[in-house]
């Protein structure tokens, strides 16, 4: 058994950590970056593969336009600068997955410079909130390769180019992120800003999101960078907080030891919280880069990026600000339902039939998000239908049913997408009594039942009324609408 | 269709053909004769052609004069061949070339290399040796070669028929398998001018397959005329003059330059001062790209793989590449590796870059002062297979008139100027500026 060496927390603080985050975001296009073949995950093997894909002798790279869209929208949210005159390049490098041999990627001239992401921190030490801001250094748009499966077979490595040929953007941070936590709200925010901009699905599990980590030490204080090490293989945000937290603990301790770190890559290995040496870093690796010949520049004109612009799906800061104004929501309120596309565009859907929404933000928080996996809302995978769910309020609000029974309604109607709330209270008798003749006789027999406690409440005893009310409720056996039922009693021992 | 095939039984020895599809092309004359006499037929109708073999043709091999592409069939068609296809040509097969259209010679073939018809004991010329032997032989009306810095011309030179390279991006390279991209162009070899005219207009325009390719409308190149006033032309003052070039090329020239003033044409020496930068920034450009893109023939996913002693992968990506490409593609691959390579990279493949740009811009100056430039298309006639074979020095300066043409884009034709003391053929180059194929020809119409 490995027996870990802890650090004293004297040691710890004595270092700080410098980390870089590069992210792969796969894009979402219908089609592959240059080639017409379909663009999904999880077909059967080499379903998706084109004679450019393989890279057969004669094809030529073909770019899809909604690439390069798609990454400028993510520069659009990040205030990155938008390149103009765009070149890829061919990153030349021999392996299995990569059918031309070269990747075509961006060496100079990102498709976007600069920006940055806002991300809400505690201290780790102190607890405290604070707001930081994660500078972009550029993200550039990519080719992803095809996928090389070790275990598949005993004796050979077998390959699946369906992935080959996918659009990928690489964001690169610069190296100023402070804490494994603000990686972790960073990849957070990244998340939620490419599902938000539909330009991503940012599963990590599957891969479409991917980060790599580069990490470095220093004493707290010094200016230097230290030597960077780069960690791969994070399949989860959580994943690469741990592997942050573990990869500067071992470099203290090879520094604290009097040791070199060497500049390398490796990989984390998520069942044991430890990392392990890959390979020699690229600088072994010449890639010589130059421009592709096959492709023509990609000029965005003034009016391509208005046009991109303009179609820019809603920001989550902008939709928060809405929620906050426009529906008049609390900060709290307001930050969740905005948390996810998904449940901020069924909450804006079941606001277009319903003006309470304020009720509209309960239900959804409450009910309808406690059913809910994450997956099912990630598929949008909602048990009610919008209209299903301000139909139901609007029931509440004009006094139809109580809340109570508006909770069984909710349940009744899950899953069942035709079914009407009023149709529902009807046929299971949750429809609140409000024949004001019949609620009159009731009141009348409680008063009568109760000539003492009368007496009292017009003497001024005026908290008897929850009595009556509670009194006259049971009679109808809890179908009268207690609005109603409270009103006809003051008017009633007023008379 | 059959004097063709039995053309080509007769002339084996040229070793022209790397495969004959004369079943398919005796169907395929049949169709056409039904669609002539319906009066549907194209405007190819019954032109039997070849194709050089870095033409992908669905349903046929394709070698590129490689055993790298050993059983390899092609899965699509070459935008260039299906457009000849669709007017109705009739592809009698595919031709020997230099291995991945790499060489001046045809020597460099897995195939074995070419002979000239004009003398059995001399080369073709390269890359499209059998492209140019097949017309010169009458083993089909035309050809279809591909020209990075002169494999059409310089060819047809040294078989004494006509070669056209037409401005880059003329014509679609999808499906022509790639050399140096930038440099790569598809061109006719055809016995007249008009020939590779027609065959040019079927050929060119826009292709969504190609992002390089040009969307300029196609004109009716065999119908352009001529300005009626004289025309203004250059010529190279080193192809008659310099040491280098072969005496009865230079004399041969020199006629051209006395007929045309006689003609009432302008006709003046033009110094090109970057005239020795040609040949480096072209073989430090074509390697650096011809390096990357020949990186896809690995051995994994089709083509030649090694077998025997592959212990990992990179034994197996170096055996099959080393035993896969012949010595000549081998070089250029590594000259380019190595022009790319991060130390280098500067002093070779960003200054030939430059360089290039330079060659442009002088090319721009001395097209603003003529309509056309001409020069000899080789320095010397076809020389004797061998004779250049173990000196790639020697054998790179066969391209040095050729070669500006791809440098800069521009087009270029070679048309038949007589014959040296031998009877070997000369050719004369003109060159024009970017999309004037239509003076070009008929400029080389008024010549021949």
């Amino acid at each position: 058994m490995v027996v870990e060496k802890t650090i004293s927390s004297d040691v710890l603080s004595k270092y700080e950590m410098v980390v870089g985050l590069e992210v792969h975001c796969q894009l979402l296009t219908q089609s592959k970056i240059f080639a017409a073949d379909a663009n999904s995950f999880g077909a059967d093997p080499n379903t998706q593969i084109s004679v450019i894909t393989l890279a057969h002798p004669g094809t030529l790279p073909k770019l899809n336009r909604q690439a390069v869209e798609f990454a400028v929208r993510m520069g659009l949210a990040c205030g990155s600068e938008i390149t103009r005159y765009n070149v890829f390049a061919r990153k030349n490098y021999f392996y299995p997955d990569l059918p031309k041999g070269y990747q075509l990627s961006q060496d100079k001239g990102p498709i976007c410079v600069g920006g940055g992401i806002r991300v809400k921190v505690k201290n780790p030490v102190t607890g405290q909130p604070y707001e930081t801001t994660i500078q972009i250094h550029h993200i550039h748009l990519e080719e992803d390769a095809g996928k090389s499966i070790h275990d598949g077979d005993d004796w050979a490595t077998q390959l699946d180019y369906n992935r080959a040929g996918t659009p990928l953007i690489e964001m690169v941070t610069d190296p100023c992120i402070q804490t494994a936590e603000e990686a972790g709200q960073y990849l957070t925010e990244v998340r939620r800003l490419v599902r938000y901009l539909d330009i991503c699905d940012g599963n990590m599990e599957e891969g479409s999101l991917r980060c790599d980590v580069n990490i470095s030490v220093r004493l707290k204080g010094a200016t230097q960078l230290g030597t960077k090490v780069e960690v791969k293989n994070l399949n989860s945000i959580r994943n690469v907080q741990r592997a942050i937290e573990a990869e500067f603990r071992r470099q203290i301790d090879v520094v604290e030891a009097g040791g070199r770190l060497i500049q390398e890559t490796r990989t984390f290995d998520a069942a044991t919280g430890r990392s392990y040496a890959m390979r020699e870093k690229e600088t072994m690796n010449d890639y010589r880069y130059f421009p592709d010949p096959d492709l023509t520049p990609v000029v965005i004109s003034d009016d391509w990026l208005a046009d991109i612009q303009a179609n820019m799906p809603a920001l989550p800061g902008a939709v928060y600000q809405k929620f906050t104004t426009f529906y008049g929501l609390p900060d709290y309120d307001a930050a969740l339902l905005s948390d996810t596309k998904e449940l901020a565009e069924f909450y804006e859907a079941v606001c277009t039939d319903t003006t309470n929404y304020k009720a509209a933000s309960n239900w959804i928080m409450g009910p309808l998000k406690g059913q809910l996996t994450e997956k099912q809302l990630r598929d949008r995978q909602f048990p009610v239908t919008p209209s299903q769910l301000a139909a139901l309020i609007t029931l509440i609000d004009n006094g139809t049913v109580s809340q109570t029974a508006a909770q069984q309604i909710f349940g009744l109607m899950a899953n069942q997408p035709n079914a009407q709330p009023a149709a529902i209270a009807q046929a299971h008798n949750l429809v609140q009594n409000r024949n004001t003749d019949a609620l009159k006789t009731l009141v009348e027999e409680v008063l009568a039942a109760w000539p003492d406690k009368v007496d009292q409440y017009r003497k001024g005893k005026k908290n008897l009324l929850g009595l009556f009310v509670g009194e006259v409720m049971k009679k109808s056996k809890g179908s009268a609408d207690p609005k109603l039922v409270n009103q006809l009693l003051v008017e009633t021992l007023a008379g | 269709m059959e004097q063709y095939l039995t053309r080509i039984d007769e002339h084996r020895h040229l070793n022209v053909f790397t495969e004959v599809y004369a079943e398919e092309a005796r169907r395929q004359a049949d169709a056409v004769d039904q669609k002539l006499a319906n009066g549907l037929a194209g405007k190819l109708a019954g032109m039997v052609i070849g194709l050089k073999d870095v033409l992908s043709y669905a349903g046929h091999g394709l070698r590129a004069g490689s055993n790298m592409l050993d059983g390899f069939t092609a899965q699509f068609t070459a935008t260039a061949v299906q457009r000849l296809l669709d007017e109705d040509a009739i592809i009698i097969g595919r031709q020997n070339c230099d291995e991945f259209a790499m060489g001046s010679s045809n020597e460099n073939s897995a195939f074995g290399p070419v002979r000239n018809a004009a003398d059995p004991e001399r080369v073709p010329g390269g890359s499209s040796g059998g492209s140019a032997v097949a017309v010169q032989a009458g083993l089909c009306l035309a050809s279809i070669g591909s020209d990075t810095g002169g494999s059409v011309r310089q060819p047809a030179a040294f078989c004494g028929v006509v070669g056209l390279k037409p401005t880059y991006g003329r014509i679609s390279r999808w499906g022509l398998i790639a050399y140096a991209s930038s440099f790569d162009c598809v061109g006719p070899i055809t016995h007249t001018p008009d020939d590779a005219a027609l065959l040019l207009e079927v050929m060119a325009g826009p292709d969504a397959f190609d992002s390089t390719v040009s969307s300029r409308p196609v004109e009716a190149y065999s119908q352009t005329q001529l300005p009626s006033r004289p025309l203004r032309v250059g010529y190279l003052r080193e192809g008659v003059d310099s040491d280098g070039v072969d005496e009865s090329i230079r004399a041969a020239t020199q006629r051209t330059i006395d007929q045309l003033r006689a003609a009432g044409h302008e006709v003046e020496p033009v110094d090109f001062s970057l005239l020795n930068y040609l040949l480096p920034t072209y073989y430090i450009l074509t390697t650096a790209e011809a390096s990357s893109n020949l990186s896809r023939f690995d051995g994994v996913r089709y083509g030649y793989r090694a077998v025997t002693s592959v212990s990992d992968l990179v034994s197996l990506y170096k055996k099959s590449r080393t035993e896969g490409f012949g010595p000549e593609v081998r070089r250029r691959i590594l000259l380019g590796t190595f022009a790319l390579s991060a130390s280098y990279y500067d002093a070779y493949y960003t200054k030939a870059q430059q360089v290039r740009r330079l060659i442009r811009q002088e090319t721009e100056r001395v097209f603003n002062q003529y309509d056309f430039l001409i020069s000899p298309t080789t320095p010397t006639p076809a020389f004797r297979l061998g004779e250049k074979a173990d000196d790639p020095l020697q054998m790179y300066l066969a391209d040095i008139f050729t070669v500006q043409a791809n440098v800069v884009g521009y087009p270029a034709i070679s048309v038949p100027n007589g014959t040296d003391a031998a009877g070997l053929p000369i050719g004369l180059q003109i060159m024009a500026p970017p999309f004037a194929e239509g003076a070009l020809v008929a400029f080389a119409r008024s010549l021949v």
